[in-house]
């Protein structure tokens, strides 16, 4: 008898992670039910279990934007970009060659990309002087900044952990990407009064985390505050060569 | 508490017709589907790889091999638990082919994560990061799929291609060394049974 209770108790406790999170079939959770009813360390046991899925289940403090990746990833399917090594004989469908492939696409794709793209030149041109007189490029996807955001590259190596532990110590978080070429948007997680600036000028705020950002060695660089940052910026962006 | 990342049946179905779609080389469908599983599995593989651009990689070689394919998905699984599965492989492969895997693979040994301040959840899930890492990349990975994405006991076998006996082993001993490492989730007087381990534990830990 002892035993065989000895032996439900253990059973129960390597079942405790699916009663937690909600999958345990019907038929065993009726019997770790009865169980958690006269066991007071599997009861003990399933709260742990469950703050650990809440824990683990918390919203995420970094968003991640799914857009460049499937981007940079429909370029692999596509071909523009080189596949990984261990995918070196691409298919396009079960045992299609790449090039067959291609042929197979529906042929209004290649009419629509044309489309697409004569509508943007046709967008581009009239803007295309203006643009000409910048003095600097910025690596970010428009010329303009973003208000309250500043883009910045971290080391590509650099662990999600102490990303994360920079940030919160500068007072900052992600607000958007990283996008393809890993550049995150930064922003204070409080505005200040003080953080507030007329438009078109940098506030005190975003150029302390600026430049606290730029101190750090494992930041690449930080760009561009807004269009007054210009001169400033040419000279403190880069903090150093990625 | 949040809800795990279950799906209910209106969202398999759904994940079904989107393969259905990609096999017939659908691009919307196979951009739905990618948005779908981005959040996730960004979430999960960074935990797992702590690199962003490996995660990524990890992501984009998983759906490369979706939309390539998607005409042998059966159904005989769901598909999150078949696209998991490849994700799995390939984060393995990842793992092992970095310079990280032999320090992560070394790092088994307990180093006590202790705090005289209360934990807040935030705290908790901080603290309980570091303790992640100390854990065998396979225990870990149980343990991602059980309590984040919430999938059952047999689909993470199926995921991890292994017993289901193996699988409950696994998480035996990742809670096992979670308590140790975190006292303040262990609770006080609390302890795993005596022997439910050994008796759980037919297969040697990968």
């Amino acid at each position: 008898m002892m035993a065989s209770r000895a032996c439900r108790h253990e059973e129960c406790w390597l079942l405790l992670p699916w009663l937690a999170n909600g999958r345990l079939p019907q038929a065993e959770r009726a019997g770790v039910e009865e169980h958690l009813r006269e066991c007071a360390a599997c009861t003990q046991e399933l709260a742990r279990q469950r703050l650990l899925c809440q824990v683990l289940t918390e919203p995420e403090r970094v968003s991640y934007a799914p857009g460049p990746s499937f981007r940079k990833l429909m370029d692999r399917i596509d071909g523009r970009t080189p596949a990984s090594p261990q995918d070196l004989r691409p298919v396009g469908h079960r045992g299609v060659p790449a090039a067959r492939a291609a042929a197979w696409r529906p042929p209004g794709l290649a009419w629509a990309a044309s489309f697409v793209l004569a509508v943007g030149l046709a967008a581009f041109a009239p803007t295309a002087y203006r643009w000409s007189q910048w003095r600097y490029t910025t690596h970010t996807t428009s010329a303009h900044a973003t208000p309250g955001v500043l883009h910045v590259a971290f080391e590509r190596s650099l662990p999600v952990g102490e990303l994360e532990e920079m940030l919160r110590s500068a007072g900052a978080r992600v607000v958007e990407g990283p996008g393809t070429s890993g550049i995150f948007g930064i922003a204070p997680v409080t505005t200040t009064a003080r953080g507030s600036a007329p438009s078109g000028e940098v506030s005190p705020q975003m150029r302390a985390l600026a430049a606290r950002l730029r101190a750090d060695a494992r930041v690449l660089w930080v760009e561009p505050l807004t269009g007054t940052d210009g001169a400033e910026g040419a000279q403190g962006r880069r903090t150093r060569e990625p | 508490m949040v809800e795990p990342t279950y799906r209910g049946s209106a969202s398999v179905a759904r994940e079904v017709d989107l393969m259905a779609r990609i096999a017939n080389g659908d691009r919307k469908a196979f951009e739905e589907l990618y948005n779908l599983y981005h959040r996730r599995m960004a979430r999960f593989l960074t935990r797992l790889t702590h690199r962003y651009d490996l995660a990524e990689e990890v992501i984009n070689d998983t759906f490369w091999v979706v939309w390539r394919k998607a005409r042998d998905f059966r159904g005989d699984s769901q598909p999150s638990t078949w696209i998991l599965g490849i994700a799995y492989r390939k984060a393995r492969n990842a793992l092992r082919s970095s310079a990280r895997l032999g320090q992560q693979n070394l790092e088994v040994e307990s180093l006590a994560l202790t705090s005289e301040e209360p934990f807040h959840t935030e705290e908790l899930r901080d603290w309980l990061e570091q303790a992640l890492e100390q854990l065998p990349v396979e225990q870990r990975m149980a343990v991602e799929l059980c309590y984040e994405l919430g999938y059952s006991c047999e689909e993470i076998a199926r995921i991890m291609s292994c017993p289901v006996n193996t699988v409950k082993t696994r998480l035996f001993h990742a809670r096992a060394k979670l308590q140790k490492l975190l006292p303040q989730l262990a609770g006080a007087g609390a302890s795993a049974p005596r022997g439910a381990g050994r008796q759980a534990a037919p297969e040697r830990q990968s």
